[in-house]
């Protein structure tokens, strides 16, 4: 169940360029579906037929992850860059970057020590991205504007915890192709027609989800994420969103919708009967596509199921990794028996 | 109508948890409409057949802002987060509920200037609410973490001015419950849309008309009164010069043919009425504004006092108006 984790999040994917993100995917869940569609946005839409298909189940995680465009190039050969979906600055100071997925770049950085203002914000406007050009003409053989910049970052694992990029929301998508997978080597089937949907520009504003879902048609939806968690040792655990080693994020509201009751329930009720520890978030900022959904077509209810990030939307995420098994059990048995369609 | 608004804002229903006063609702209306359907978010519709083939729609809300508790402490309190626009400083020093279990307001801070701090900056991070509960485990008994409380206070009437903690919409709601009653066979056909879950973000009002083909979309809601000691002085809505016609709030610029239809029916009706630009502020009329290619929409309000709060103050003959004029538009040629 954790195929395909290392070469999921080590993808270059920001929104709007999620191309290898999904070549990769469909190369590996070939021959796992009864159907596949690709909409205009770039959305990937698998069908997987269930025993009873008077229902529609959509599943849904996102493949863009948060990253930069090139903005600008500058005399002197360095780029400025322009975030795509929320990153802060602080985070990306010093960091190395990779434009278009093939020219390693550095964020330049005055050496701290002569930093006066250190608590200062940086802004984008005041970074640089360096790649070893000399002056723009360079560059410009090279980079274009609105190339894809990411960070340049390696999967590790070291014990129940694995450090990458991009968990939010690679993690979703894989614990997706690991259930496909899943289904085909058990020869098991989810209860009713379930329809995979890898979608895109989640971070730039909910935008893929609602238009995989005019095509779909669901009668509810279950969203897979990567959410914060924001426990840090120094803050009292009542303020921290959620906890890495507590299980699955169980979520009953976030911003812009309280997600559908009977189904919330009935995730908590399914993680019981399994036997695995779960948590519910705690904080209720931030949203998923399940917000995007409530408002789509004659409104389709949604659940949502997270595995807690540590250091979200930066260049070294952290999850501990029997959370994301335990997202994937879950979310199997909870497509086996039906219980998405919450009567 | 003075019982049913009673009976209508005591009612708990905070937004994603509207069983109650859809139930509420449903067995107010049911004998009175052709038809009723509860949707998949939880929307209840009910449709009143007139004798023409234009359709208007009246939207109100049925879920009213609260909390939801996020955290318990060792000692049984608990944390909250807000369920819809919250202002902290109104969460002090009044009761809310939750499963039932009456709830009070307390300020964190472990030295006096800490304390201080933390009531001139009141957030919710500083605030916990006492169930009197002794122990973590007494509290998740009777408020586990996902629970929705909302105000406990009760419903007064003051002579011409009537006092709720659930206003926003429930007087809406009433209001529409009361027009339905007092309707015979309307000239259009007539959508009652009771949505879910507007205080969270215009959710219910997203999508309730999806199915429906439907000519002009009208929201009742509250709005807020500037007729109080040095209230906010470029805006000028005043509880009692009857129902508001709203020009423009921050989600919506009303539909000028709809503004006009509603004013002529005013006239013609004889009904008192008064103009509306609120600046901030947004209604249910932008979910209907966007839904499939659009319908022209736009909202009466009822000026309201201490919108948000424990104590939301309307006028009673505003009320009456308002009931007045849904049923003006329902039976004026489109």
């Amino acid at each position: 169940m954790r195929k395909y984790l290392k070469e999921m999040t080590e993808l270059m994917g920001v929104s709007g360029h999620e191309e290898k993100v999904k070549e990769f995917i469909k190369e590996k869940i070939d021959g796992m579906y009864d159907d596949i569609y690709e909409d205009v946005m770039g959305n990937m839409i698998v069908l997987k037929k269930g025993k009873n298909s008077s229902k529609r189940v959509m599943v849904a995680a996102h493949m863009d992850e948060v990253g930069f465009l090139v903005t600008k190039i500058h005399k002197d050969g360095k780029l400025g860059i322009s975030m795509v979906g929320g990153v802060d600055p602080r985070v990306v100071k010093s960091q190395r970057l990779l434009i278009k997925n093939e020219i390693p770049a550095v964020v330049n950085s005055k050496p701290i020590h002569l930093e006066k203002e250190t608590s200062s914000v940086a802004k984008y406007d005041s970074l640089k991205v360096e790649c070893g050009f000399k002056k723009d003409e360079d560059a410009k053989k090279k980079v274009n504007l609105g190339d894809m910049v990411t960070f340049d970052v390696q999967y590790h694992e070291n014990g129940d915890y694995a450090l990458s990029k991009a968990f939010d929301d690679r993690a979703g998508c894989t614990v997706m192709m690991n259930v496909l997978e899943s289904f085909k080597n058990n020869n098991t089937k989810p209860e009713y027609d379930t329809y995979f949907a890898f979608v895109v520009q989640e971070e730039t504003g909910l935008r893929g989800s609602g238009v995989a879902a005019e095509y779909i048609k669901p009668d509810a939806a279950l969203i897979l994420e990567g959410t914060t968690a924001g426990d840090n040792p120094e803050n009292e655990p009542e303020k921290w969103a959620t906890h890495l080693g507590d299980g699955p994020v169980l979520t009953f509201m976030h911003s812009g919708v309280v997600l559908e009751r009977k189904i919330f329930e009935n995730i908590v009720e399914t993680a019981k009967e399994i036997g695995i520890k779960y948590q519910y978030k705690m904080r209720t900022a931030g949203g998923t596509d399940a917000a995007r959904l409530a408002r789509s077509l004659n409104g389709i209810p949604a659940g949502v199921i997270s595995v807690p990030c540590r250091y979200l939307h930066s260049p070294n995420t952290i999850i501990n990794l029997n959370d994301y098994d335990s997202v994937y059990k879950i979310t199997e048995k909870l497509l086996i028996d039906g219980r998405m369609i919450a009567e | 109508m003075k019982e049913l608004i009673k009976k209508i804002t005591e009612i708990y229903s905070p937004s994603g948890r509207e069983d109650e006063i859809r139930e509420f609702i449903r067995s107010e209306i049911k004998d009175y409409v052709d038809e009723i359907k509860v949707d998949k978010l939880g929307n209840l519709i009910a449709i009143k057949k007139g004798t023409s083939d234009k359709t208007v729609l009246f939207d109100g809300h049925m879920d009213e802002i609260g909390l939801v508790v996020t955290h318990i402490t060792d000692n049984g309190f608990l944390k909250v987060d807000a369920v819809g626009g919250q202002n902290p400083l109104n969460l002090i020093g009044t009761q809310f509920q939750f499963n039932g279990n009456i709830g009070v307001v307390g300020v964190e801070g472990e030295t006096v200037k800490e304390l201080r701090e933390n009531h001139s900056h009141l957030n919710l991070d500083v605030l916990f609410v006492d169930i009197g509960a002794k122990t973590r485990e007494e509290a998740e008994k009777l408020a586990p973490i996902g629970t929705f409380g909302t105000y406990a206070t009760g419903f007064n009437d003051l002579g011409d001015h009537l006092v709720s903690k659930a206003m926003d919409d429930r007087v809406a709601c009433a209001t529409m419950i009361q027009a339905a009653k007092e309707m015979d066979k309307p000239k259009n056909n007539v959508i009652f849309a009771f949505t879910v879950q507007e205080e969270v973000g215009i959710v219910g009002a997203s999508v309730a008309s999806y199915d429906y083909d439907v000519d002009m979309a009208i929201a009742i809601d509250v709005t807020m009164a500037l007729d109080t000691p040095k209230a906010i002085k470029r805006m000028s809505m005043k509880l009692g010069d009857g129902p508001c016609i709203k020009i423009k709030d921050n989600a919506t610029i009303s539909d000028r043919n709809v503004v006009e239809f509603i004013k002529n029916a005013a006239i013609e009706e004889k009904i008192p009425y008064q103009f509306e630009v609120l600046f901030g502020g947004g209604t249910n009329a932008m979910g209907y504004q966007r839904t499939k290619s659009g319908i022209p929409v736009c909202t009466i309000s009822i000026a309201t006092r201490y919108i948000h709060s424990p104590h939301e103050m309307v006028s009673y003959e505003d009320v009456l108006n308002t009931v007045k004029m849904i049923k003006a538009v329902a039976n004026k040629e489109m």
